[in-house]
C-alpha cells in the first residue's frame, strides 16, 4: 500500500480496521522523504532506526488505538522545537550540532498520545522570514513548483505535509510563519490564540508573539491535533488555565455565521488571489452565512508594529546564542567580548542579525518611547479594533497572503517587500487572536490560494467549525503530483 | 579638622537571597556548595526554549520583606529584562524588576550608639534573579551556573546616612529584620547577603550631593564601617587637596584597609530593560496579602516590645536581647526553664555575651547551652549557691561547657545553709577579733559587715548570705 | 540615513561582529526599515506604558518544590568546553 497521501482520520479508521499497522505505515513516509525529499529540503534531521522503533512499539498496542487519539500519525516537527535526543537547530548554524537535553510540552503530549516524529523540518533561521530562504541548510521547495518557495517560516512543515512525508506537522507562527505557508502550500493551518498552546520547548523568537500550530490537509486534522496539544502547561507562565474543547466533536455543529470583511485590506492584492477569496464570501453566503463590512483603521500599521515588537524581544530572545554554554563557538576570539561577537556575527545569518540590530536599537537608551513602547501602544490599539469589530461579527476574513507561492530569490533583495507577504497575518499575532488558513483555490498557474478566518480569542472551535463547513462546499483540495509519487 | 566641615552622605543597596527550596524561576535546588553546574536545568542554563514560571514562595518571602520594613506593597508590578552579556549570564539578560517594582517607600528605625534613634528611608525593593559565578584561572574562565537563577531582592536606601556608624546600623537592623522573619539566612560569606554602598561627601549646610563612589560587595559589617569610614576620609582629603572625585566603583582591601579602584565610570551601560514577555505582571491580591501578613514571623521591635513587658526589662536590655533571631531564642531558652527573666537577661548580657564577643564568638557557638545557664540561675534561686560562687562556677562552665551542677560537686562549691556549721565559723571569726568586737559592742554597728565578711570568707565564700547575716548579728548581739 | 557610527555602535551593543560588506549592507536596511516604521508617528496613542498580552487566567506560579534536572549530561553534553565541571571560555580579558 502506498502511503503519503491519507489524513489522520483515514489513517485511524484503517488502523481500526487493522488494514495496516503503524510501522508499515512509518515505513511508508521514511521511503517518501528519502525518495522525494532530495528536491524539498525539507527535513533536515531523520532517524529511520530510532522512528521505526518508536513504530513497532505501537504495532504492539493495536488495541489502545481507539485511546489514543494521534495512534500511529506520523508527524514532521520543525527545527525549532526541543524533542529530547533530536537537533534543534531553528534553522541556524549558532545552533548547528546542538542536540536538545529536554522536550518541548506541545511534542511530548502529542508523543504520548500516539503520533510518531519521522523527523525535524527546515525553517527560516530563528524563524525569521516568509519565504524559508533565510535557512542556514538551504532553501525549501515549494512541492506544487520546484522554482518556488513554500513560504515561511515554517516552510519545511509545510512542505512536508503537502508532498507526503509526513501526515501533520507542527509549526511556530510569530507573524503569520504557519498560515502563510500553509496557504502557499494548499494545506489548512492554525496560529492558535496566545495562550492557548504551550510555548515551552520552542526556540523563542518574539515571545509575546509566538504561538505553535499545526499544518494538516483537512480541518479535522487540525482539530485532532489541537484538542491533544492545546491547554495549561505549568511550565509556560503564559499559558491559559482555559479547557480544551473536544474540537472534532464541535465540528458538525449547524451554526451560521457573519463574516467581517475590512475592504481596504484587499487593496493590493493578487487579482486572483482577490477573485478566489469573494468566492469563498459567496460560499458562506449560500450557507446562510453574512458578509459585513468592517472597519480595522489601526491594522495598517501593523507590519511597522510589529516590526518593532518582534526584533526588539527578538535582540533579547537571542543575546543567548554566545558561544559560551551551547552552540557555535568562534575558533578564533581573542577575548571573551570578541568571543561573543564572533561566535555571533559567524554563526548568524543576514536576515536575523537585521532585526537583533533593529530590535537593539529600537530598545537602546533614548529610543526606547519612541519606538518598543509607542509600538506597544499602537499594538493596543490594532486590538482594540478587533474587539470593535468582533461586536458585529463573527470572524474577521480575509485572504492569507496577497500573492500566491513566488520565485525563489523575487524578494531577497528588499526585506520591506518580503515582508509585506505577512501583511493579512500580522495582526492577528499582534492581536492575540486565533487565525486559521483554509485552501480555497488554484490560480492559472497552478499553486494554492488561502484564506484566513480571524476570531475571537479561544474561539478556536468556531474557526474549526466554519472552516469545516465551507470545507464540505469546497470539496476536496487537490494535492500537488509528487505528493503521489510524481513529479 | 577638616572632616568636620563636610558630611557624608550615604546610600546602601542589599542583595538577599530568598530562602526558598528552589530557584526563582526553574525548580532547580537553592542550595549552596553543590558540586559545580549540578543544580542546574535547561531553564537557568539558558537553554533554547525554556521558560520562567514564578515560584510563589519567593514572592512570599519578598512581600514580608516589604511588611517587615513598613513599605508600600503594589498590587500589579512588572518583571523586566536588563540585558547585557557576561558568561555567568546565561540567558543574555536577567530577569529583574525596573520601571515598576513591587514595593516602595519604607524605612527602617535604627539605634546610634548615643541612645538616639534614626529612621532611614527605603527607596524600593524589587526581584530578581542572581547570576552564576565565574572563576576566572590563568588558563580561561570557568562558569558554574547553579547560582544562576537564585530568588534575591534587592532593598535600595534613600541616601540618608551620614556616617559609617549609622551605615552600619542600618546594615544590622536590616539583617536582623530578614533573618528574624525567615526571609534570608544572612551569610554573608556565602554571599546571601551582599552589599553595595554608594558614598559622597559634601560640605555641611550645603544641599547639592557630591560625586558618588560606589563601594562593591563588601561581606561584612565590621568592613562596611571600615570601608566607609576610609572612603569619607579618602574623599575629604581628596577634595581639601584640590582634586576632583571622580566617579568610579571601588572595593574594600581588608588586608590594607583601604578601597581601591575597581573600575573608572566605564561608558554607560545600556541594559535596554523592557518588560519581560515570558511573565505577565505580578499580581498581588488583597487575599494573598492578607495571608503572608497573617504568617508573618515575629520581628525584632516585636519581640523587643514583648521581652519588655513579660520580663520586665529596660529598653536597653530588650533591644540587645533582639539584636539577633538567635540570641533571642537562646534568652527565651533561658527564661522557660529558669522561670527567672530578670536573672536570665542579667546572665546572658552581663557574663555570656561579654565572654562571647572576647572570645569572638556567636550565640550559635556558645560553650554555655540555655538549659545549662538556667540550672545554674535555679541553683542561685535555690539557695544552693550564692551569686558570687556562681560567678565562679560560670567561669568554669564557659571553659569547659560542663554543667554547673558537675562543677559544684567537683569543686564543692555547695552553699552552706546548715545553721550548726556556720555558727562555728561565726563564733570563730568573734573570737578572733575581739577589738572589733569591744567597738561593734560599744555602738559600732556598721562593723556587722566587717564580721559577715570575715564569716564568709572562714567559708570560702560558700555560706548562704541571708542566714549567715542573721547568724553574725544574733552572735555579736548575744 | 543612519551614519556608519551608529551602524557599529549598534552592532557593538548587540555584540555582533560586521564585515565590511555587512555594514554597508545594515546601514541601508536599517535605515529604510526605520523610515516605514516612522509612520507610528501619525497613531494618536495614551499614555499606557504596559500592554498585557497574556491571557486573563494564565497562572505565573509554581509551588516552591525542588526537583532536579534528570538530563544533566544532555545539559552538559552541548557546552563547546567543559572544565572540571564548568564552562570554560579560553583565557580573556576582563571586560568590566
Amino acid at each position: 500500500m502506498e502511503f503519503g497521501t491519507q489524513t489522520i482520520q483515514e489513517l485511524l479508521e484503517g488502523y481500526q480496521a487493522k488494514q495496516f499497522k503503524p510501522s508499515e505505515v512509518i515505513e511508508g513516509y521514511l521511503k517518501n522523504i528519502s525518495e522525494r525529499d532530495e528536491k524539498l529540503n525539507s527535513f533536515l534531521q531523520v532517524r529511520p532506526e530510532e522512528t521505526l522503533a518508536n513504530a513497532k512499539k505501537l504495532d504492539g498496542r493495536m488495541n489502545e488505538v481507539n485511546q489514543l487519539p494521534l495512534f500511529g500519525i506520523p508527524i514532521a516537527i520543525k527545527d525549532n522545537f526541543l524533542v529530547e535526543g533530536w537537533q534543534a537547530t531553528a534553522g541556524s548554524k549558532v545552533l548547528s550540532g546542538y542536540v536538545s537535553p529536554y522536550t518541548a510540552t506541545s511534542v511530548q503530549r502529542l508523543e504520548s498520545m500516539g503520533a510518531v516524529i519521522v523527523g525535524k523540518v527546515n525553517c527560516d533561521e530563528f524563524a525569521m522570514g516568509s519565504s524559508n530562504e533565510n535557512s542556514a541548510f538551504g532553501a525549501v521547495r515549494n512541492p506544487w513548483d520546484l522554482e518556488r518557495v513554500p513560504g515561511g517560516s515554517s516552510g519545511g512543515s509545510s512542505a512536508a505535509v503537502a508532498a507526503g512525508l509526513a501526515t501533520v506537522s507542527l509549526g511556530t507562527d510569530t507573524g503569520g510563519s504557519i498560515r502563510q505557508p500553509a496557504s502557499l502550500c494548499g494545506l489548512v493551518g492554525l496560529k492558535p490564540t496566545y495562550g492557548r498552546v504551550s510555548r515551552y520547548g520552542i526556540v523563542a523568537y518574539a515571545s509575546s508573539l509566538d504561538q505553535v500550530g499545526p499544518f494538516s490537509k483537512t480541518v479535522w486534522d487540525s482539530a485532532r491535533v489541537m484538542e491533544v496539544m492545546a491547554g495549561f502547561d505549568d511550565r509556560d507562565a503564559t499559558s491559559s488555565k482555559r479547557s480544551v474543547p473536544k474540537y472534532t466533536e464541535e465540528l458538525s455543529s449547524k451554526r451560521t455565521f457573519t463574516l467581517g470583511v475590512s475592504r481596504s485590506w484587499l487593496e493590493g492584492v493578487d487579482p486572483e488571489v482577490g477573485k478566489s477569496f469573494e468566492a469563498v464570501l459567496e460560499a458562506f453566503k449560500k450557507m446562510g452565512g453574512k458578509v459585513i463590512d468592517i472597519d480595522l483603521p489601526h491594522t495598517r500599521y501593523s507590519l511597522s508594529t510589529y516590526y518593532l515588537i518582534a526584533p526588539s524581544e527578538a535582540s533579547s530572545n537571542l543575546a543567548r546564542y554566545d558561544g559560551v554554554h551551547y552552540g557555535y563557538r568562534t575558533p578564533s576570539a581573542k577575548s571573551s567580548e570578541d568571543l561573543y561577537s564572533r561566535s555571533r556575527g559567524e554563526g548568524i545569518g543576514r536576515e536575523v542579525k537585521l532585526r537583533i540590530m533593529l530590535g537593539t536599537y529600537a530598545l537602546s537608551a533614548g529610543y526606547y518611547d519612541a519606538f518598543y513602547l509607542k509600538a506597544n501602544q499602537v499594538r493596543r490599539k490594532i486590538q482594540e479594533d478587533f474587539e470593535k469589530a468582533f461586536t458585529q461579527c463573527d470572524f474577521v476574513v480575509s485572504p492569507t497572503s496577497p500573492s500566491t507561492a513566488f520565485k525563489l530569490g523575487e524578494k531577497t533583495d528588499d526585506p520591506l517587500k518580503m515582508y509585506l507577504s505577512d501583511i493579512f497575518t500580522l495582526p492577528v499575532n499582534l492581536a492575540g487572536l486565533p487565525g486559521l488558513s483554509v485552501p480555497c483555490g488554484l490560480d492559472s498557474k497552478n499553486l494554492p490560494i488561502g484564506f484566513q478566518l480571524i476570531g475571537k480569542p479561544f474561539c478556536e472551535s468556531d474557526l474549526f467549525t466554519a472552516a469545516y463547513q465551507y470545507e464540505k462546499v469546497r470539496g476536496e483540495f487537490p494535492l500537488p503530483s509528487i505528493a503521489k509519487g510524481k513529479g | 579638622m577638616s572632616l568636620e566641615k563636610y558630611e557624608a552622605v550615604i546610600g546602601l543597596e542589599v542583595h538577599a537571597q530568598l530562602m526558598t527550596a528552589s530557584k526563582m524561576f526553574c525548580r532547580c535546588p537553592n542550595q549552596y556548595g553543590a558540586s559545580p553546574n549540578t543544580n542546574v536545568c535547561p531553564i537557568c542554563t539558558g537553554q533554547p526554549g525554556s521558560l520562567p514560571v514564578i515560584n510563589k514562595k519567593a514572592i512570599e518571602l519578598g512581600v514580608r520583606a516589604a511588611i517587615a520594613l513598613q513599605c508600600e506593597i503594589h498590587s500589579e508590578s512588572v518583571f523586566a529584562r536588563k540585558n547585557y552579556f557576561y558568561p555567568d549570564l546565561p540567558k543574555g539578560y536577567q530577569i529583574s524588576q525596573y520601571e515598576r517594582p513591587y514595593s516602595t517607600h519604607g524605612n527602617i528605625v535604627v539605634r546610634l550608639k548615643n541612645g538616639d534613634e534614626k529612621r532611614i528611608g527605603i527607596t524600593r525593593i524589587h526581584f530578581e534573579e542572581d547570576a552564576g559565578k565565574s572563576n576566572h584561572e590563568s588558563y580561561g574562565t570557568l562558569v558554574n551556573l547553579n547560582r544562576a537563577g537564585v530568588p534575591l531582592i534587592e532593598i535600595v536606601s534613600e541616601p540618608d546616612m551620614r556616617n559609617a556608624h549609622e551605615a552600619g546600623q542600618y546594615l544590622r537592623a536590616l539583617h536582623s529584620i530578614l533573618r528574624y522573619a525567615d526571609i534570608c539566612d544572612g551569610n554573608m560569606e556565602e554571599g546571601n547577603f551582599r552589599c553595595d554602598a554608594n558614598i559622597s561627601v559634601r560640605l555641611r549646610g550645603t544641599e547639592k550631593f557630591g560625586t558618588k563612589v560606589e563601594l562593591k560587595n563588601i561581606n561584612s559589617f565590621k568592613f562596611v564601617e571600615k570601608a566607609i569610614e576610609y572612603e569619607i576620609q579618602r574623599q575629604v582629603f581628596a577634595i581639601e587637596n584640590g582634586e576632583k572625585i571622580i566617579q568610579q566603583t571601588r572595593s574594600w582591601n581588608s588586608g590594607k584597609n583601604v578601597t581601591e579602584v575597581m573600575r573608572e565610570k566605564e561608558e554607560a551601560h545600556d541594559y535596554r530593560y523592557f518588560p519581560e514577555p515570558d511573565l505577565p505582571k505580578l499580581t498581588i491580591s488583597v487575599e494573598w496579602l492578607g495571608q503572608i501578613r497573617n504568617e508573618m514571623p515575629e520581628l525584632p521591635s516585636q519581640a523587643s516590645e514583648r521581652f519588655k513587658k513579660a520580663f520586665e526589662l529596660s529598653d536597653y536590655d530588650a533591644a540587645v536581647l533582639t539584636s539577633s533571631k538567635e540570641l533571642a531564642h537562646y534568652f527565651e531558652s533561658v527564661v522557660s526553664h529558669s522561670k527567672n527573666g530578670k536573672a536570665s537577661a542579667n546572665w546572658v548580657m552581663n557574663e555570656l555575651l561579654g565572654r562571647l564577643n572576647a572570645a569572638s564568638k556567636e550565640i550559635e557557638a556558645s560553650p554555655v547551652s540555655a538549659t545549662q545557664i538556667a540550672e545554674l540561675i535555679k541553683k542561685i534561686d535555690s539557695g544552693e549557691i550564692s551569686g558570687k560562687i556562681a560567678k565562679t562556677v560560670f567561669e568554669e562552665m564557659f571553659a569547659t561547657s560542663k554543667d554547673a551542677s558537675v562543677i559544684i560537686k567537683d569543686k564543692g562549691f555547695v552553699q552552706i545553709s546548715d545553721p550548726a556549721a556556720l555558727e562555728n565559723a561565726v563564733r570563730k571569726v568573734i573570737e578572733n577579733n575581739p577589738s572589733q568586737l569591744a567597738e561593734y559592742k560599744a555602738g559600732k554597728v556598721k562593723l556587722l559587715g566587717f564580721f559577715v565578711g570575715q564569716a564568709m570568707k572562714e567559708t570560702q565564700g560558700q555560706a548562704n548570705p541571708a542566714l549567715l547575716n542573721e547568724l553574725v548579728k544574733k552572735l555579736l548581739d548575744t | 540615513m543612519l551614519t556608519r557610527e551608529e551602524v557599529l555602535k549598534i552592532a557593538k551593543l548587540a555584540r555582533l561582529t560586521l564585515t565590511e560588506d555587512e555594514i554597508v549592507f545594515y546601514q541601508k536596511q536599517l535605515t529604510r526599515v526605520l523610515g516605514h516604521i516612522e509612520d507610528l508617528n501619525q497613531v494618536q496613542t495614551s499614555k499606557e506604558a504596559f500592554v498585557q498580552h497574556v491571557p486573563s487566567d494564565a497562572i505565573p506560579f509554581r509551588e516552591d518544590r525542588a526537583q532536579p534536572f534528570p538530563n544533566h549530561e544532555g545539559l552538559m553534553g552541548n557546552a563547546p568546553a567543559v572544565e572540571n565541571g564548568c564552562f570554560l571560555l579560553p583565557t580573556i580579558v576582563e571586560h568590566s
